[in-house]
């Protein structure tokens, strides 16, 4: 039992990445799913998923769909869909350029609540807009997310089951702002929503690649703070999950 | 030995969190207050949740150590009256901080009352987890599942050595 939980403490912490492109907002949530099962058991390990929806809509586990503007028909005709989730946080956007990471990880193998959670993932985007001299901070109390002076460039929702989280973190690299106006974005109202584009004149890379910058900031955060060494893969077993 | 322990993981963790958290700033005379309360009297889940077994009542919430991790705690989910928890179960959810947590039922049973101050005042999870922070009260099916469930000093220890864990 003790060798057991030695080997444990002195085999590196993995994380695996994977770079899933666009996918559809319900196939992402099922295979989510699967991955915290997965999770849960043991059968993979801690694990990040990077990608980017199509224009959707999503509302938390509140359901507070007094935030969204305008009836659900004319979302679809603005091509976008809308969903609800188990998620924590209030309605938001996601859509092309708009950087998403989903990490599956298990909080109690690293001894964390969801409170120190929700401030890495802030604090990782926090990291990132830096590099490219954004100077964004933390919310105020009531208002988690980073922020641009008062404009908000990035969004956190997380759902924690059995310890193993879920949903995560966007942050907006260049996506059409305008789809923000139709929605009261996180509940908060009077307050603009911003993008990396906006804020900087710095030369913005691919989507993909920014995408990787910002994850690697999460892992910094996580991981290199604890002295443990990642190992990050892109599985080649992607095409098993067909993104559209 | 254990307070020494405790204060260290308290400094890794204060490392670690951002600059907003207001813990780095409490005098020494409050280390004390980083010390999540464990209760005596209560049985502990391995995720959090405590029982106060009272003849054939078994009340149900989650821990100091618990709120704490969580932070301000902002919409509760909780199940209906006449409804079923099992062991081992989820039986509702927490909002806190934009992330939503599951809670575990520690036992089997009927959901015999519902804590219905948590819809308007959420909070009282995080001001008062063992007394007013209650969520639901059972009719426990299987009262042996009490004796797997940690006592006070096990429950204490296990948080030490989870939070010591990073």
């Amino acid at each position: 039992m003790i060798m057991d939980d030695l080997q444990k403490m002195r085999s590196p912490r993995t994380l695996e990445v994977w770079k899933l492109g666009t996918v559809n907002y319900l196939k992402s949530l099922k295979l989510e799913d699967k991955l915290v099962s997965d999770r849960k058991a043991n059968r993979i390990p801690d694990t990040l998923l990077s990608l980017q929806h199509p224009p959707t809509y999503t509302l938390g586990k509140r359901r507070t769909d007094h935030n969204l503007l305008i009836p659900e028909a004319e979302l679809k005709g603005l091509g976008a869909e809308l969903h609800y989730t188990q998620r924590g946080g209030d309605i938001t956007f996601h859509g092309p350029h708009h950087a998403i990471l989903y990490p599956i990880i298990s909080l109690r193998s690293i001894g964390i609540g969801a409170r120190n959670y929700v401030e890495t993932l802030e604090r990782s985007m926090i990291e990132f807009a830096s590099v490219y001299r954004v100077k964004a901070r933390a919310g105020h109390k009531g208002e988690t997310g980073v922020w641009v002076g008062d404009r908000k460039i990035g969004a956190i929702g997380v759902r924690i089951s059995s310890g193993i989280t879920s949903h995560g973190l966007a942050f907006n690299i260049d996506p059409d702002l305008k789809y923000f106006e139709h929605i009261v974005p996180c509940g908060i109202a009077d307050k603009e929503v911003t993008s990396l584009r906006r804020e900087t004149d710095t030369m913005l890379l691919h989507s993909e690649e920014m995408m990787m910058l910002c994850g690697r900031k999460i892992l910094h955060s996580f991981w290199t703070t604890r002295r443990r060494s990642i190992k990050t893969n892109s599985p080649s077993g992607l095409t098993r999950f067909n993104p559209v | 030995m254990a307070l020494r322990m405790w204060a260290s993981s308290t400094a890794n963790a204060l490392k670690l969190s951002s600059s907003a958290s207001k813990s780095h700033l409490l005098p020494a005379f409050s280390i004390s207050r980083c010390f999540s309360s464990v209760l005596e009297g209560l049985k502990y889940a391995n995720s959090h949740e405590w029982v106060k077994h009272e003849g054939s009542v078994a009340t149900i919430g989650i821990s100091d150590h618990a709120q704490d991790h969580l932070g301000e705690v902002v919409f509760v989910e909780l199940p209906e009256e006449k409804s079923s928890v099992s062991k081992e179960k989820n039986f509702g959810a927490v909002e806190s901080v934009k992330a939503t947590s599951e809670i575990i039922s520690p036992i089997s049973g009927e959901v015999i009352e519902v804590n219905t101050k948590l819809a308007d005042s959420p909070g009282l999870i995080n001001s008062s987890p063992y007394e007013e922070g209650w969520m639901i009260k059972v009719k426990p099916s299987n009262p042996a599942e009490l004796e797997s469930l940690m006592g006070p000093k096990e429950y204490t220890k296990f948080c030490e050595e989870e939070d010591a864990a990073h």
